[in-house]
C-alpha cells in the first residue's frame, strides 16, 4: 500500500520537481518498491501524454537531413569491426610506456647518486675537518716538544764564568756555554793577552773525577779577544770546572798548573 | 496578476459535459493498443541496432511532437531546433537502453526532450524569466486546435486527451504545469503561487492521480 505521502514524492519525481536529495532518496525507495515502481510508471505515462497536449508545431523540414546526417557518421563508427590488435598502432604506445619506465627508472637511479654524493661530500667534509683539528693539535704538540726539547736542551747546558788567575791582566774575562748531551761548547775570552808566537792558550774541561781534559788550543790575536767552539777528546759525564792554561804551541796532553791563566765554573 | 483567473478554463469546461467521473472508461478508448506499442518498440529496436532507416521512421513519427515540447518550453525555434538535434542524436544513441517495462516509446522520447530543455532553460540566464512567465503569461495546454498529441494518436483520440486534460481544476492543473512545462521545483512553485508547500504537493498529487485514472487504456 503506497501511502500519499509516496504518492506525492512519486508525482513530484515524474515532473521532476523534487531537489537533488530528495530524488536519490525517493529512487532508493522505489528500489525497494515494485508497488512504487508501478505507479511511477503509470504517472510518467501521464506526463508523456501530457507532454503532447502542447500546440503542434513542425520543425523546419531542412531539420530532418540535419539529424539524419548526424547519425549517420555514428552509424559507420559504430558499424565498424571490432579492432583487432596491430602492432603497428600498439608498438608507438609500447616504445612511450617502456620509455617512461626507463625514465623512472634513471631518475631514480640519479637521485640515489645525488643521496649518495651529498652523504659522501658530507663525510669528506666532516674529514677534512676533522684532518684540520688533527693538524691543529699535531702543531700544538710539535710546538709543545720544541718547547720542552728547548726546555730539555736548556737543562743540559751550562754556563760558566771563567776569572782571570794572572796579576798583570785583571780584565780579562771569558765564558764557556757546555751541552753536556752533544759534548761540545763554545768559548768567548775577551782582554786576552797576547801570547809569542810559539805560545798558545789551552782550554780544559775538568771532570767528575777532577780529571782535565783537553778542549782545544787557540791563539789570540792583538785585540785579546777568541771565540772558539770546543769539543773534549773524550766522554765528559758531568763538566765541573772549565780552565786556559797557557802552553807551548799545539798544547800539551797535560796542563801545566804554573802557567794557568782563567779558570771558573 | 490573478493567477487563477490565468487558469480559468470555462471555455474548456464545455468538453468537460463529455467526460464525466466514472465514465472516464467510456468516453477514453484504448487509442493506442498493444499492436501500435509492439511497432514502436520493434522501432526503437532497430534504431539501436544502428538501422538508419528504422531512425529516419521514428524522426518522421515523433519529430513534430518532440519540436513541439521543446518549442513550447524554450519559446525559442532556434532553441528548438537545437534541442531536437540533440534529442534525435541521444535517442540514436540511446535506444537500446530503452526499456519497454517503463513507459511507451513516445513517452520515453518525450521526457528526453523535456529534459533536455529545461536544462537548456536552468543553464542559461533566462531562467528567471522563463519562471516568471510559467503559467502566467501563456496556458501551456493548448485549449483547442491540433496539438502534438494529435499527430500521434489522431485528431479525435488527441481531443478526447486533451478534454481530459483541460478539465483539471486550475489549482491542480497550473502546479503540474509549472514543474513540467518550466522545471520549477515544488519550493519555487509554492513561493511562485504563495502557496504552502504541502498545499502544492497535495494538488500536483491529486492532479496526476486524476489524470491517471482518467486516461486509463490509454496509457
Amino acid at each position: 500500500m503506497i501511502d500519499e505521502r509516496m504518492e506525492e514524492l512519486a508525482s513530484l519525481h515524474v515532473l521532476g520537481a523534487l531537489s537533488g536529495t530528495e530524488a536519490r532518496q525517493f529512487r532508493k525507495a522505489m528500489q525497494a518498491s515494485p508497488e512504487l515502481q508501478e505507479l511511477v510508471d503509470r504517472l510518467s505515462r501521464v506526463t508523456g501524454v501530457m507532454a503532447g497536449a502542447v500546440p503542434l508545431i513542425g520543425p523546419p523540414p531542412q531539420l530532418r537531413a540535419v539529424v539524419l546526417a548526424q547519425a549517420a557518421p555514428r552509424q559507420r563508427t559504430a558499424a565498424l569491426p571490432p579492432p583487432k590488435f596491430r602492432a603497428a598502432l600498439f608498438l608507438p604506445w609500447a616504445f612511450a610506456v617502456c620509455l617512461a619506465i626507463l625514465c623512472a627508472v634513471l631518475s631514480t637511479h640519479e637521485n640515489q647518486l645525488r643521496q649518495r654524493i651529498s652523504a659522501e661530500t658530507g663525510q669528506i667534509g666532516a674529514m677534512n675537518q676533522l684532518a684540520q683539528t688533527l693538524q691543529a693539535a699535531t702543531n700544538d704538540l710539535q710546538r709543545t716538544v720544541a718547547a720542552l726539547q728547548e726546555t730539555n736542551r736548556l737543562v743540559n747546558l751550562r754556563i760558566a764564568m771563567l776569572n782571570s788567575l794572572v796579576a798583570d791582566a785583571p780584565k780579562t774575562v771569558a765564558v764557556t756555554l757546555w751541552d753536556n748531551q752533544k759534548q761540545d761548547g763554545v768559548f768567548v775570552a775577551q782582554n786576552l793577552k797576547a801570547l809569542p808566537s810559539d805560545e798558545d792558550y789551552e782550554l780544559w774541561v775538568i771532570d767528575e773525577n777532577q780529571q782535565p781534559v783537553a778542549a782545544g788550543v787557540f791563539h789570540v790575536e792583538a785585540n785579546g779577544s777568541v771565540r772558539m767552539e770546543f769539543k773534549p777528546g773524550r766522554l765528559i759525564k758531568t763538566a765541573g770546572t772549565f780552565a786556559v792554561t797557557q802552553e807551548i804551541k799545539g798544547g800539551v796532553a797535560s796542563p801545566t798548573l804554573k802557567n794557568m791563566v782563567l779558570a771558573g765554573n | 496578476m490573478n493567477l487563477s483567473a490565468q487558469f480559468d478554463f470555462v471555455r474548456w469546461l464545455t468538453a468537460l459535459d463529455e467526460i464525466r467521473p466514472g465514465k472516464s472508461s467510456f468516453l477514453i478508448q484504448p487509442v493506442k493498443d498493444q499492436e501500435t506499442r509492439n511497432q514502436d518498440i520493434e522501432l526503437l529496436q532497430r534504431v539501436g541496432a544502428r538501422d538508419l532507416s528504422a531512425f529516419a521512421e521514428f524522426y518522421d513519427k515523433y519529430a513534430s511532437l518532440l519540436f513541439s515540447i521543446a518549442s513550447r518550453i524554450l519559446h525559442d525555434a532556434s532553441e528548438a531546433e537545437d534541442v531536437l538535434q540533440e534529442t534525435f542524436v541521444q535517442i540514436w544513441e540511446k535506444a537500446d537502453s530503452f526499456d519497454p517495462k517503463l513507459g511507451t516509446a513516445s513517452s520515453w522520447a518525450a521526457t528526453l526532450a523535456r529534459n533536455r530543455s529545461i536544462d537548456r532553460i536552468r543553464a542559461s540566464q533566462r531562467r528567471a524569466r522563463l519562471q516568471n512567465e510559467a503559467g502566467v503569461e501563456n496556458a501551456t495546454i493548448a485549449e483547442d486546435g491540433e496539438t502534438a498529441n494529435s499527430a500521434l494518436y489522431g485528431l479525435e483520440k488527441a481531443k478526447l486527451i486533451q478534454s481530459a486534460l483541460v478539465q483539471l481544476p486550475a489549482e491542480q492543473r497550473q502546479p503540474i504545469e509549472m514543474a513540467f512545462f518550466s522545471g520549477l521545483t515544488q519550493h519555487e512553485i509554492s513561493e511562485k503561487l504563495g502557496e504552502p508547500l504541502g498545499t502544492i504537493k497535495a494538488r500536483i498529487r491529486r492532479g496526476l492521480l486524476q489524470l491517471r485514472d482518467k486516461l486509463g487504456d490509454l496509457l
